[in-house]
C-alpha cells in the first residue's frame, strides 16, 4: 500500500462542498438583499448594476433582478450603446449558464431592440452557435425570429439555413416547421420545380428513415398546404340551419322580420352547424299560401331563402358544395399528377417498409384525396394493417375509418333526395359528418361497434326511425329532442340503467322502442318505470 | 553522471515507451507501483512516435546507418551468488525496413517550382501554391507525422481506457469528419451516418432505404443473421440484394474487411462501427490533434504523475536472473544495478537467441505522403477523412488511407500529410507506389493535374506487432514482451496486450481506476491536518481495512 496516492475521501469532499455551498448561499443571500432595499428605495446607480449582475450571473432565472436591472438601464442616458453592448456580453455568460433561461433571452431581445447601433450579423451566429449545440432550443429559436424579423435577413438565406439544420439532423422538427413559414413567403405561387425539389428533399428524408414523424409531418403539410377554407354552405329546412354562432342570424318571413329565439340542438354546444328557432304562434297559419323565409346571417353578410310551397309542411335549400369542401380532405392543394406520382413514390416504399405505420397513414391519406371510392377496399385493408402495427393507436385509425366509411357513404348518397341512410356492418366506432344528415327520416346503423349515440346526432331533426341493433351503445345522450322520431331500434345493445334513457324523453312521439338484449332489461319493474318515462310509447318489447 | 545514479531499487522496470508499455506504466504506477520506464531513444512512443518533419529526416537517416554493435560488457562484477545474464539486444535492426524516400529533395524541388502550362489553365490549380522542400524544410515543426497510422473507434478500448482513467485530460482529439472510398477510379464519399444517408446525391431513396434497413438490422442480432453464418460476407452482403453501390459501401468501407471474411467476422465489424458511429460525431473515429504518438506520452505522463521515473536514451544491458528463473534486477546502460520484481519490454529489445524460433514475422507497408490539395476537396478545407482503398489489382492488398489536414496540428497549413498502410506483400514501394500514383499527382505522372501533388513520399516497412510472439520466449516468468504497433486500424491489440501483462504483474488490482481529481489528492503532512469531522478518520478506518483484508490474500 505504501506509495499508492491518498485521496480525500467521499465525506471529506462533501464537506469541504458543503462549507463552500454554505458560503457562496450567504453571498448570495446578502447581495439579494441588497438588491431589494436598493430597489424598494428607487436606486439606479451603477453599485445596483453590479449586485444584479453578480446575482444573475450565478442564477439566470431571477425574472425580479431582470427587471430591476431594465428599470436602472432605462434610466441611464449616457453611453447606451457601450453599456447595452456589455449587457449583451454580459447575457452570453448567462446563456452559458443555462442555455434555456427564459429570464436571459427575453431580456437578450429586449435589450437588442433598443440597442442604438445592433449588430444583427452577431446575434445571429450567436442563435447559430446555439442552435447548433441544442437544435431545439426553443428559446434560442423565438430570438432568432425576432433578429430575423428585426434585420430583415432574405426569406431565401433563411431557406438556406433549415437546409443546413436539416442536412445535420433531419429529425429536428423546428427546422421542417420554419421552412414550411417560409416557402409560401418565398414562393407565393407555388411555383412547380421548386415543389418538385422539396419533394425530394422530404422523400430523402422519409426513405433514410420511416420512422422518423418530422419528415411525413412535413410531407403531410406539403401536399396539403394552403389555409382549410371554411366552407358555409347550408340547408334550410323550415326553420334551419347555418354554420355559425347564434349571433346574428335573422328570420325574416314573406319580408317580416321575425323576433325568434334561436338554439343548438343540444344544450351542450354552444357552436354548432345547426340552429333551430320555434316560429312564433300563428305566423304560418295556413299552407294554402306560398311563404318565403330567409335566414341572414349579418356577421358574414350572407344570407339564404327557402320557399314553403303551396300545400307543402316541408320545404328545404341546400348550397352544392364539393366533396372535398365538406370534408376537408388534408390534401387538397396539390394536382392530381402530383398526388398520384407521391402515391407511387409511397407505394414503393410500403413496398419495403410493409408495416410501416406512417407510410400506411400517408397512403391512405393520398388514396383518399385521389378516388375515396375508388380505394375503398384498399383504404381498408390498410387500416387493417395499422391496427395490427400500431396497436397502442388502435382506436384512433378504428375513428378515422369510421370517418371515411362515412364520408363515402355520404358520397355515395344522392343529394337530398334520398332520405335514408344506411351504413350497417361497417365496423363504425365513431359518427361524423351529422351535419351533412340533416335532412335523414330513416338511418340504419346496426351492426357496428358504436358505444354511444353523441349529443351531435341531436342534429338529424327530421330523423323517424333509428335502427342501431348489435352495437355497444350505452349512451343515447343524442336523442335529444328529435320530435319527428317514432320508433327506436336498439336489440342487443349496452344500456344498462333507466337513466341511460332518460333522454328518450325529450322526443314527443316516440311509440316502438326495441330494447331487447340489453341489461336494462334484467331490471325489476322495467316496464312500469318505462310506461312512467315514456308515457307515449306504445309498443316497446324487452 | 553518478550524481544522477537511478534509485537501485523499483517494483517494475519497463523498457520501450510504446503505447502497450506505456499503458502499464501508468497502469502500474496508478497503484502505488515504483516504475522506473526507460527508452534508449531520445524521443517517447519507439514505433508510435510522431516526428516533426526534420525529426522525421533525423530518423530515417539513423535508419540509413548501419548500427554499430557495441562491445559486449563483462558485468560479472555485479553479479551475486547464484545469478545468471541475460544480454538484450543493443539496437531495433529488424522493425524497420525498406525505406524509400521517391521525392527527396532534388526530385521535389524543380517540379514543384516549375509552373506547369495547364496549371494556369485551371483555376484552383493557379490558386494552389506550390510549397517547396526547403519551405517543407523551414516549417518543419509544423508537422506531426506518425510513424504507425491508426484511428480511434469512438467505443474502441483505447477510448474507454482514456476515460476510465482520466487520461483524456492531457490530450485533445477531432472527429474523423468523413469516410471516403476509390472505386471506379473516382473518390467517393461513404455515407455512413443517418444524416450522410440523408443527405448523399449518389444513393437512390430506394437504396437509401435499404442501406438504412440492413445498418439498422445489424445492430439487432437476428436469426435470420445466425442461418447465414457458414458463408462468406461478400455472399451475405449479395443476398441481402442491396445492388453494387452498398455492397461495396458496406464491404470495404463500414465493415473495412476482404472479399473472403466470414459473415460472423463481417457483422461483427459493421456492428462495432455502427457502435462507435455518433458518439462523438459523424463518423466511428476519433484522432488525437497533435498526432497518436501524444497517446503513449500521455500514459506517461500519468505515470510520472504517480511517481513513475523516466529516463530516455537510456537503456537496459542485461537481466540478472535467479536459480527459480526470475528476473531479480537489471543493468542499465550506465551499468548501474536496479533491482525489480517485473520487467516489461518492447520485443525488439530482446536479442534473437532469447526468442523461440518462430514464422517470420509479418510486415506492414507504410507510406507517409505530404500533399498540396485534399483527394476529395470540399467546402470546409478541414476535412480528416479515411479512406478505404480495395485492393487496386488481384494480388494486391487492401489499403487503408488517413488524409489529415492542418487543423490535426500534424501538417503545414496548406498542405494534407496522407499516411498509407497495407499489410506487406512485397517492400512497401512495391505495395503502395501503384495506389499513389493511381490517386495523386507524382513527379514520376505528368496526366491529370487534378489531382494532388505529392511534394514528399516516404515509403518503409514495419514489423506487424499482430504477428509477434509475446508468449513463450526463453525468457524469465516475471519477464513481459510487448510486440509494438499491429496493422488494425483501432488500438484494441496494445490496450488488450497491457491488460494482461499488468493482469500478470498485479493480479489483484484493478486496471487504471479514475485517476482523482488534483484538488482531492491528500499531500503528506496535510493528512496530519485534523480534518475536523468523521471524514478524516474513515478513510483512516478504510485504509487499515483494506491492508487487512490484502493481507491473507497475499499469503494465500
Amino acid at each position: 500500500q505504501h506509495g499508492r496516492v491518498k485521496i480525500k475521501s467521499t465525506a471529506q469532499q462533501e464537506e469541504e462542498k458543503r462549507k463552500e455551498r454554505e458560503k457562496k448561499l450567504k453571498i448570495y443571500i446578502a447581495a439579494r438583499d441588497a438588491c431589494f432595499s436598493k430597489r424598494k428605495e428607487g436606486i439606479c446607480d451603477d453599485e445596483a448594476l453590479q449586485l444584479t449582475q453578480q446575482l444573475l450571473s450565478s442564477n439566470p432565472d431571477f425574472a425580479t433582478l431582470w427587471n430591476y436591472r431594465r428599470e436602472i438601464l432605462m434610466h441611464l442616458e449616457d453611453e447606451v450603446q457601450k453599456i447595452y453592448e456589455a449587457e449583451l456580453s454580459f447575457l452570453e455568460s448567462c446563456l452559458k449558464v443555462n442555455p434555456k433561461s427564459y429570464g436571459s433571452w427575453h431580456h437578450r431581445g429586449w435589450v437588442s431592440a433598443r440597442l442604438p447601433q445592433p449588430d444583427w450579423a452577431r446575434e445571429l451566429s450567436l442563435c447559430d452557435r446555439c442552435l447548433s449545440l441544442d437544435d431545439r432550443n426553443f428559446h434560442c429559436w423565438d430570438y432568432r425570429r425576432m433578429v430575423v424579423k428585426m434585420s430583415g435577413v432574405p426569406v431565401d438565406q433563411e431557406l438556406g439555413f433549415t437546409d443546413h439544420l436539416i442536412g445535420s439532423n433531419f429529425s429536428n422538427y423546428s427546422s421542417w416547421h420554419y421552412r414550411s413559414t417560409l416557402l409560401p413567403l418565398l414562393h407565393p405561387e407555388s411555383p412547380e420545380p421548386l415543389c418538385l425539389s422539396e419533394y425530394e428533399l422530404v422523400q430523402n428524408a422519409f426513405f433514410t428513415d420511416p420512422n422518423d414523424q418530422s419528415a411525413w409531418f412535413y410531407y403531410r403539410w406539403l401536399l396539403g398546404r394552403g389555409i382549410t377554407k371554411l366552407v358555409t354552405c347550408g340547408a334550410l329546412f323550415l326553420s334551419l340551419v347555418f354554420q355559425a354562432q347564434s349571433v346574428g342570424l335573422l328570420l325574416v318571413l314573406d319580408g317580416q322580420p321575425q323576433r325568434v329565439e334561436w338554439r343548438s340542438v343540444h344544450p351542450r354546444f354552444k357552436h354548432s352547424p345547426v340552429w333551430i328557432c320555434d316560429l312564433p304562434p300563428g305566423t304560418i297559419s295556413d299552407i294554402t299560401n306560398e311563404h318565403n323565409l330567409t335566414v341572414h346571417w349579418t356577421e358574414k353578410h350572407t344570407h339564404r331563402d327557402c320557399a314553403l310551397y303551396t300545400g307543402r309542411t316541408e320545404s328545404y335549400c341546400r348550397d352544392s358544395a364539393t366533396d372535398q369542401e365538406l370534408f376537408r380532405s388534408e390534401l387538397s392543394v396539390e394536382k392530381t399528377s402530383v398526388l398520384q406520382s407521391e402515391l407511387q413514390s409511397c407505394n414503393q416504399l410500403q413496398e419495403l417498409e410493409p408495416l410501416n405505420k406512417w407510410c400506411l397513414l400517408t397512403i391512405i391519406l393520398l388514396m383518399r384525396a385521389l378516388d375515396p371510392l375508388g380505394y375503398e377496399k384498399e383504404t381498408l385493408a390498410h387500416f387493417q394493417t395499422l391496427k395490427e402495427v400500431d396497436s397502442m393507436r388502435s382506436a384512433y385509425y378504428s375513428d378515422l375509418c369510421s370517418k371515411f366509411m362515412i364520408e363515402n357513404t355520404i358520397l355515395k348518397m344522392e343529394y337530398a333526395e334520398v332520405r335514408v341512410f344506411s351504413i350497417s356492418d361497417k365496423n363504425l366506432t365513431t359518427l361524423c359528418h351529422l351535419d351533412q344528415l340533416l335532412l335523414v327520416t330513416h338511418i340504419n346503423l346496426s351492426s357496428n361497434q358504436l358505444q354511444r349515440l353523441p349529443p351531435q346526432f341531436a342534429m338529424l331533426q327530421c330523423l323517424e326511425v333509428l335502427e342501431a341493433d348489435n352495437n355497444n351503445i350505452e349512451n343515447l345522450e343524442g336523442l335529444f329532442c328529435l320530435s319527428k322520431l317514432e320508433e327506436i331500434n336498439l336489440k342487443n345493445n349496452n344500456i344498462s340503467t333507466l337513466a341511460d334513457l332518460q333522454p328518450l324523453a325529450s322526443c314527443p312521439k316516440i311509440k316502438r322502442l326495441d330494447l331487447r338484449g340489453n341489461p336494462v332489461t334484467q331490471m325489476a319493474k322495467i316496464e312500469a318505470e318505462l310506461a312512467e318515462l315514456l308515457p307515449s310509447v306504445t309498443d316497446i318489447l324487452l | 553522471m553518478a550524481a544522477e545514479d537511478l534509485p537501485s531499487e523499483f517494483d517494475v522496470v519497463i523498457l520501450g515507451t510504446g503505447l502497450a508499455e506505456s499503458v502499464v506504466a501508468a497502469a502500474c504506477s496508478r497503484v502505488g507501483q515504483r516504475v522506473l520506464h526507460l527508452d534508449r531513444n531520445s524521443y517517447y512512443a519507439a514505433n508510435w512516435a510522431s516526428f516533426t518533419f526534420n525529426g522525421l529526416l533525423t530518423w530515417i537517416q539513423q535508419h540509413h546507418e548501419e548500427s554499430q554493435p557495441e562491445e559486449v560488457q563483462d558485468w560479472s562484477s555485479l553479479l551475486e551468488e547464484g545469478e545468471e545474464l541475460i544480454y538484450l539486444s543493443y539496437s531495433d535492426s529488424t522493425s524497420i525496413s525498406n525505406l524509400q524516400q521517391t521525392a527527396d529533395s532534388e526530385g521535389v524541388e524543380p517540379t514543384a517550382d516549375l509552373p506547369r502550362p495547364s496549371a494556369i489553365q485551371g483555376q484552383s490549380e493557379a490558386s494552389r501554391k506550390k510549397i517547396s522542400y526547403a519551405q517543407l524544410v523551414k516549417e518543419g515543426r509544423q508537422f506531426n507525422i506518425d510513424l504507425v497510422s491508426k484511428l480511434m473507434f469512438s467505443r474502441g478500448s483505447l477510448v474507454d481506457l482514456l476515460i476510465k482513467s482520466n487520461v483524456s485530460r492531457y490530450a485533445e482529439f477531432k472527429n474523423v469528419t468523413r469516410i471516403l472510398t476509390y472505386r471506379h477510379g473516382n473518390v467517393e464519399q461513404v455515407p455512413c451516418s443517418r444524416a450522410d444517408v440523408f443527405a448523399s446525391r449518389q444513393l437512390s431513396v430506394v437504396e437509401k432505404r435499404k442501406l438504412m434497413r440492413f445498418l439498422t438490422s445489424c445492430l439487432e442480432e437476428t436469426e435470420e443473421q445466425q442461418g447465414e453464418m457458414n458463408i462468406v460476407f461478400s455472399l451475405f452482403l449479395c443476398d441481402q440484394q442491396l445492388g453494387d453501390n452498398l455492397e461495396h459501401f458496406l464491404l470495404h468501407s463500414i465493415a473495412m474487411v476482404t472479399e473472403d471474411t466470414p459473415t460472423e467476422v463481417g457483422l461483427a465489424s459493421t456492428r462495432h462501427f455502427l457502435r462507435c458511429l455518433g458518439r462523438y460525431g459523424n463518423t466511428p473515429f476519433l484522432f488525437p490533434v497533435y498526432g497518436l504518438g501524444e497517446i503513449p506520452q500521455c500514459f506517461c505522463r500519468m505515470s510520472a504523475v504517480f511517481g513513475g521515473v523516466y529516463c530516455l536514451r537510456h537503456s537496459v544491458r542485461c537481466l540478472l536472473v535467479d536459480k527459480d528463473n526470475r528476473c531479480k534486477a537489471v543493468i542499465d546502460s550506465r551499468g548501474q544495478r536496479i533491482s525489480c520484481s517485473h520487467f516489461v519490454v518492447d520485443s525488439s529489445y530482446v536479442a534473437t537467441e532469447q526468442k523461440k524460433v518462430t514464422t517470420p514475422t509479418r510486415f506492414l507497408s507504410r507510406a507517409i505522403l505530404i500533399t498540396d490539395a485534399s483527394i476529395l476537396p470540399s467546402n470546409s478545407g478541414q476535412q480528416v477523412s479515411m479512406v478505404t482503398v480495395p485492393p487496386i489489382a488481384a494480388g494486391f492488398p487492401v489499403v487503408m488511407m488517413v488524409e489529415l489536414c492542418s487543423s490535426t496540428m500534424t501538417c503545414l497549413p496548406g498542405t494534407y500529410l496522407v499516411h498509407l498502410t497495407c499489410q506487406s506483400v512485397g517492400s512497401a514501394f512495391d505495395d503502395l507506389s501503384p495506389v499513389v500514383t493511381k490517386m495523386f499527382h507524382t513527379p514520376e505522372t505528368d496526366d491529370q493535374e487534378t489531382r494532388p501533388s505529392v511534394l514528399w513520399c516516404l515509403y518503409f516497412n514495419m514489423a506487424d506487432g499482430l504477428d509477434v510472439e509475446v508468449e513463450g520466449h526463453n525468457l524469465p516468468s516475471n519477464v513481459y514482451l510487448c510486440s509494438g504497433p499491429d496493422g488494425h486500424l483501432g488500438h484494441d491489440h496494445a490496450i488488450r496486450q497491457a491488460q494482461l501483462i499488468f493482469q500478470k504483474i498485479l493480479p489483484e488490482e484493478d486496471f487504471c481506476p479514475p485517476a482523482p481529481n488534483p484538488e482531492d489528492v491528500l499531500y503528506d503532512g496535510e493528512s496530519l491536518l485534523p480534518t475536523g469531522g468523521g471524514g478524516g478518520d474513515n478513510s483512516g478506518w478504510g485504509e487499515k481495512g483494506e491492508e487487512t483484508k490484502e493481507n491473507p490474500q497475499t499469503e494465500e
